[in-house]
C-alpha cells in the first residue's frame, strides 16, 4: 500500500491517485504505469488518509489539475475553460477524449476545449499519452488526454454513500457547491454527482478587478451500472454541463451559454478475452455574447467613451454533435503476447454561424450580415487500431501499435461551397483522406530500481474542421482573421521519447525527453491579398502547411520523503519549439517548476507549494508574442479530517498567491494578470 | 447482367448530357418563360402579329432582359418564329412652356432567329417614369411569314429601384455621355457571382451605340464593416458593349461595388458605385 501511495504521489500530487496493475506480467506496476497518469478525484470510499491529503483541492477546476500534470501547459483566455497544451502541441494536434469517446468543442475560437465540460468530480481517471503514442483513440501528434468518468462502486461494501461540500475563494468570491452520491443494490449500482460554481470578477495582485472574468456553471453526471454476473457489466452515463455568463477578458466577446450533454452506453466482458463495446452521443451548444462589450472597438475612428453612436452586435452560435461507437478486444494469445484490437467510428456534425447587426444612431438598422464561420459539415471517421505487447522477459516489454483512420468530410449545404468559392476553393461535396500512425515502445528494467522506456513513432493527423473550412475566424492573440484551407495536407510527426525512472522506497525520480519532428506543420500564414474583415483585424492568415517544425520537451519529476511525515515533490517542465528557419514556435511555455512540501500527521496535513517560471524571451513577434517576465508564487494549504465511524468531515483552508504577486504566464492571452492573494475555504461532509 | 449495367450507364450518361444541355441555356430553355411574367401585350398593326412582352419584373431603371413572344394575330395560337424585332423605347418629357423633350434608351434587339420560339432582347431604361416624363415602348415587328411590318406601342411605367443598377455619367477626359448598366448579378448571393456590365454611349438623344472600347475595374466593399472581398475578377469586354467578370461577397448585408471605367489605362469615371443587397 505504501508503494502504491508513493507511486501515486509521483503521478499526481494534487489529487488522489491510484494505479492499475497489469495482470499479464510480473513486472512491477511502477514501470508499467508511470507513463500513464491515473488520477481519481474525490472518492469518499477510499483511504481517508490518502484522500484527505489531496482533498484540499477537490474544488479545483480541471484547469488547476491540468496545470500540474507532466508536459501540460494551459492557454488562458479567461478565468475559465483553459485550453490544454501538451509539450507545445494543442488543438487538433492532441486528442482529448472521454473514455475513448470523441467530443468536439463548438467554438470556432477554441473557447471551449472539452476539458471545460468535465469537472474533477466527474473524473475517475485521467490518462495522458505523450507524442504519437497512444493512438488508441485516434491518430495524434502531440499526445492523448483521456478522461474516464466516475462510476459507483458496485462491490456492495457500502450500499449507500453521500458527500456534500462547500467551497469559497475570496479573490473571485467564488462559491462552490459539490455533491456526490452513490447507491448499490445487488447487481445494480447508481451514482450521481454534481457541481455548481459561481465566480465573480477576480482581482489581481495590484488589487485591480479584471472585468469579464466571471463565470458560473452547473454540472451533473449520473451513471447506472448493472452487473448480471461477475464478468459482464452494463453501464449508462449521462452528463450535462451548463456554463453561463462566462467572461473572456482576453477576447472581444464572452460566452452566454456553453452547454454540453453526453449519453453513453457501455458493455464490458472480462473473460479470457476482454471485450468493451461503447456507444455514445454528445452535443455541444456554444453561444458567444458581446452584449456587455463596448460596440465601438470595431470602428476605425473610435470616439472616446461609450457614446453609442453605433451599435454593433454579433450573434455567434456554434453547434457540434458527435455520434460514435467502438468495439475493443484484448486478447492474450499466448503467455507472452497480448493483442489489442479496436474498431471505432464517429460522426461529428458542426456548424458555427455569425450574424452581425449594425446600427448607427438615428438610422434604421442595417441588414444583418450573416456568414458561416464553420460551414455546416459532417465529418465521419472510421478507424482501426491494433496493438501487440510482447513480454520478452521479466524485464523487457515491447509494444507495437498502429492505427488507420479514414476520414470523410461532407459539406451539408451548398452555402458552404459557395462561401469557399470566394477563395477560389473548388470544393466538392465530399472529401476524404486516409491517415495513419505507427508506434514502437520498449520498456526495460535495468535493475530493480531503474527502468527505461523508449518510444518511437510516426503519426499523421487530419486538419480540424476549422483549419479546413474556417471562415474569417478572428484570433485575438495575433489580431488576424484566420481562413481555412481545404487543400491542407495531413500534418505528420516523427516522435521519439526516452524516459528514465528510478524508484526506491522513499525516492522516486523520473526524467523524460521527447522529440517531435513535424512536417507539414499547420499554422496560419499571412496572405496580404485577402482584405481583413474588420477594422480591428490586422490582416488575413490562411492555414497552411509549413515544411517543418521541431519540438523538444523535457520533464523532471522527483518525489522524496525524508521522513515518514514529510514528502517533497518537484515537477519541472520545459519545451523548446522552432520552425524550419530557426524561428521560435509561438506560444511555448518557458521552464516551469513546481515544488511542494507536504507534512502530514494522522488526519492533518499541511502543504506549501511554490510555482515558478523563468522569463520567456524566445518569442515570435510575427505572431504578436511579447516577452513574459518570470515569476514565483507561493500557495499554502492545510486539511483536517474528523472521522466518526461512518462519517467524515473535512475542513480545508488554503491561501493561493500568498505574497500577492502580480504576474501572468506566457500562455495567457492578453497578458492579463492572474488573481492576487486568495483565501480559500472548503468544507466537505461525507458518509 | 452486364448488359443491364451497360444500359444503365448509357442511360445515365445520356440523361447527364441532356440535363447539362438544358442547364447550359436555362435562361431561355424550352420553358423559356419560366420565372417570367407577362408585362404587356398588344398588336403590331400591319404585321398581323400579337406582341407579348415578358420580363422578370416590371420595367425598371436599368438593364431589362425582355422576351418578346409573337403570335399570329389571325389565330392567336400559332407562334411567329421568323421575324425581325426592334425595340424603340421613347421617353417624352413635357416641360412647362417648352417643346416636349424626347429621348430613347440603349437597346439590344432580339436576333432574327428565335430561341425556343421566343425572342429575347434587352432595354436599358435610363430614367424612371415620372409625372412629367412618360415612357413608351414601341416594338417594331417585321413578320417574315407574311412579309408585313407593323409596330406595337405600349405605355409603360418604369420603376425606380432602391438600389439602381444603371448610371449615366460624363467621361472626365472627353466629356462623352456613357450609360453604364450592371446586368448581373440580378440575385446576388454569398460566394462567387458573375458580374456583367454594359456600356453604351449616348451619341444623340435617340442614338445609344454599344461601346467596347473601355475597361472596367471593380472593388466590392462593405461600408459598415470597412472590408472588401478577395479574388474578384475585373470584367473584360465580350463584345456588343458587354463586360464580364467575377465578384465575391463574403457575407450577407449591404454591399457597394465601386466601379472605375477606364480608357487606355486612364480613368474616365469618378465615384461610381452600385449598391447591392444580399
Amino acid at each position: 500500500m505504501k508503494k502504491y501511495f508513493l507511486l501515486s504521489l509521483i503521478l499526481i500530487f494534487s489529487e488522489f491517485a491510484h494505479a492499475e496493475t497489469i495482470d499479464t506480467t510480473k513486472m512491477t506496476c511502477t514501470c508499467v504505469d508511470l507513463e500513464e497518469v491515473n488520477i481519481s478525484a474525490n472518492l469518499p470510499l477510499n483511504d481517508n488518509k490518502v484522500a484527505g491529503f489531496f482533498r484540499t483541492n477537490q474544488f479545483a477546476s480541471m484547469d488547476n489539475i491540468n496545470a500540474r500534470l507532466e508536459g501540460m501547459s494551459l492557454i488562458k483566455r479567461g478565468a475559465y475553460a483553459m485550453e490544454p497544451q501538451l509539450n507545445g502541441f494543442s488543438g487538433g494536434q492532441i486528442n482529448a477524449t472521454i473514455d475513448g469517446m470523441k467530443m468536439f468543442g463548438a467554438c470556432t475560437d477554441k473557447m471551449d476545449p472539452i476539458t471545460s465540460y468535465i469537472e474533477p468530480t466527474n473524473l475517475k481517471t485521467l490518462t495522458i499519452s505523450q507524442g504519437t503514442s497512444g493512438c488508441q483513440n485516434g491518430c495524434s501528434l502531440g499526445g492523448t488526454f483521456d478522461m474516464t468518468l466516475q462510476e459507483p462502486d458496485s462491490k456492495g461494501l457500502i450500499p449507500f454513500y453521500s458527500s456534500l461540500g462547500f467551497g469559497y475563494e475570496s479573490i473571485s468570491r467564488s462559491k462552490n457547491v459539490l455533491f456526490l452520491s452513490g447507491f448499490s443494490h445487488q447487481k445494480w449500482a447508481f451514482g450521481v454527482e454534481g457541481v455548481y460554481r459561481k465566480n465573480e470578477n477576480y482581482k489581481t495582485g495590484e488589487n485591480v478587478t479584471i472585468p469579464f472574468s466571471q463565470f458560473q456553471k452547473a454540472n451533473l453526471h449520473s451513471v447506472l451500472k448493472y452487473k448480471p454476473n461477475s464478468k459482464s457489466t452494463f453501464k449508462a452515463d449521462f452528463l450535462l454541463d451548463d456554463a453561463r455568463n462566462v467572461g473572456y477578458p482576453a477576447l472581444p466577446m464572452d460566452v452566454g451559454v456553453a452547454r454540453a450533454s453526453l449519453f453513453a452506453l457501455e458493455y464490458t466482458h472480462q473473460g479470457k478475452i476482454q471485450t468493451k463495446a461503447k456507444m455514445y452521443v454528445n452535443s455541444i451548444l456554444h453561444v458567444m455574447d458581446d452584449s456587455q462589450r463596448d460596440s465601438l472597438y470595431i470602428l476605425k475612428t473610435k470616439p472616446v467613451g461609450k457614446s453609442d453612436t453605433v451599435f454593433m452586435r454579433m450573434d455567434m452560435p456554434g453547434k457540434s454533435s458527435t455520434l460514435g461507437a467502438y468495439l475493443q478486444f484484448v486478447i492474450p494469445w499466448n503467455n507472452r503476447n497480448k493483442l489489442m484490437l479496436k474498431v471505432d467510428n464517429y460522426t461529428n456534425r458542426s456548424l458555427a454561424e455569425m450574424t452581425m447587426h449594425m446600427r448607427y444612431a438615428g438610422f434604421a438598422p442595417e441588414l444583418p450580415m450573416y456568414m458561416q464561420t464553420w460551414p455546416e459539415n459532417l465529418r465521419n471517421v472510421s478507424g482501426i487500431f491494433i496493438q501487440n505487447s510482447t513480454y520478452v522477459s521479466e524485464n523487457l516489454r515491447m509494444t507495437v501499435d498502429g492505427r488507420i483512420d479514414y476520414n470523410i468530410d461532407r459539406l451539408q449545404s451548398k452555402y458552404g461551397q459557395e462561401q469557399a468559392s470566394i477563395f477560389n476553393y473548388n470544393l466538392s461535396k465530399q472529401q476524404s483522406k486516409l491517415i495513419k500512425s505507427i508506434n514502437f515502445s520498449t520498456q526495460y528494467q535495468l535493475v530493480s530500481e531503474l527502468s527505461i522506456l523508449a518510444n518511437i513513432g510516426y503519426s499523421e493527423r487530419m486538419p480540424t474542421v476549422g483549419e479546413r473550412l474556417g471562415y474569417y475566424l478572428y484570433n485575438a492573440y495575433d489580431g488576424y482573421d484566420y481562413i481555412g484551407n481545404p487543400y491542407l495536407k495531413a500534418e505528420n510527426s516523427k516522435f521519439a521519447r526516452l524516459s528514465l525512472t528510478y524508484s526506491k522506497s522513499n525516492l522516486q525520480l523520473n526524467i523524460s525527453q521527447s522529440f517531435s519532428f513535424v512536417n507539414d506543420y499547420i499554422m496560419g500564414i499571412t496572405n496580404s491579398e485577402i482584405p481583413a474583415m474588420n477594422f480591428y483585424a490586422k490582416g488575413i492568415r490562411v492555414y497552411s502547411n509549413v515544411p517543418s517544425a521541431k519540438l523538444y520537451s523535457t520533464d523532471l519529476q522527483l518525489l522524496y520523503s525524508p521522513t515518514k511525515n514529510l514528502t517533497t515533490f518537484l515537477l519541472s517542465k520545459f519545451t523548446y519549439g522552432e520552425l524550419s528557419a530557426r524561428e521560435p514556435l509561438p506560444l511555448i511555455s518557458p521552464l516551469k517548476n513546481t515544488i511542494v512540501v507536504e507534512y502530514h500527521k494522522k488526519t492533518f496535513s499541511a502543504q506549501g507549494e511554490c510555482e515558478s517560471a523563468l522569463a520567456q524571451n524566445r518569442i515570435n513577434t510575427a505572431y504578436n508574442e511579447t516577452s513574459t517576465p518570470g515569476f514565483t508564487v507561493f500557495n499554502l494549504k492545510s486539511n483536517y479530517s474528523i472521522s466518526s465511524q461512518h462519517a467524515t468531515l473535512d475542513l480545508s483552508v488554503g491561501i493561493t498567491n500568498l505574497f500577492n504577486k502580480i504576474y501572468y504566464e506566457h500562455l495567457d492571452w492578453g497578458r492579463i494578470n492572474r488573481p492576487g492573494r486568495s483565501i480559500n475555504l472548503f468544507v466537505n461532509y461525507s458518509y | 447482367m452486364k448488359s443491364n449495367i451497360q444500359k444503365f450507364i448509357y442511360t445515365l450518361a445520356l440523361s447527364i448530357v441532356i440535363f447539362s444541355c438544358q442547364k447550359e441555356d436555362n435562361i431561355i430553355s424550352s420553358n423559356s418563360l419560366d420565372g417570367l411574367s407577362k408585362l404587356k401585350e398588344g398588336y403590331a398593326i400591319g404585321a398581323s402579329a400579337k406582341v407579348e412582352i415578358w420580363g422578370k419584373k416590371n420595367f425598371f431603371v436599368g438593364y431589362n432582359n425582355l422576351v418578346v413572344v409573337l403570335y399570329d394575330s389571325l389565330n392567336l395560337k400559332e407562334k411567329i418564329t421568323d421575324a425581325h424585332i426592334h425595340f424603340m423605347p421613347l421617353m417624352t418629357m413635357s416641360m412647362m412652356g417648352q417643346m416636349p423633350m424626347v429621348h430613347a434608351a440603349p437597346v439590344e434587339n432580339p436576333s432574327e432567329t428565335p430561341v425556343n420560339d421566343v425572342f429575347p432582347g434587352a432595354v436599358a431604361f435610363i430614367m424612371p417614369s415620372t409625372e412629367t416624363g412618360v415612357w413608351q415602348l414601341r416594338v417594331a415587328v417585321h413578320n417574315h411569314k407574311y412579309d408585313k411590318e407593323g409596330t406595337a406601342s405600349f405605355n409603360i411605367n418604369v420603376d425606380s429601384p432602391t438600389n439602381s443598377s444603371l448610371t449615366v455619367f460624363t467621361t472626365t477626359t472627353d466629356s462623352l455621355k456613357l450609360v453604364l448598366s450592371m446586368v448581373q448579378p440580378t440575385t446576388p448571393k454569398v460566394g462567387m457571382n458573375d458580374i456583367e456590365f454594359t456600356i453604351h454611349q449616348k451619341a444623340g438623344m435617340m442614338d445609344f451605340p454599344a461601346d467596347d472600347s473601355y475597361a472596367i475595374e471593380i472593388t466590392p466593399e462593405m461600408p459598415s464593416m470597412g472590408h472588401g472581398s478577395p479574388n474578384n475578377v475585373n470584367p473584360t469586354n465580350t463584345g456588343n458593349g458587354h463586360y464580364k467578370g467575377k465578384v465575391n461577397f463574403t457575407m450577407t448585408g449591404e454591399w457597394k461595388i465601386n466601379v472605375v471605367v477606364k480608357k487606355n489605362g486612364v480613368a474616365v469615371s469618378q465615384n461610381l458605385y452600385f449598391n447591392v443587397v444580399i
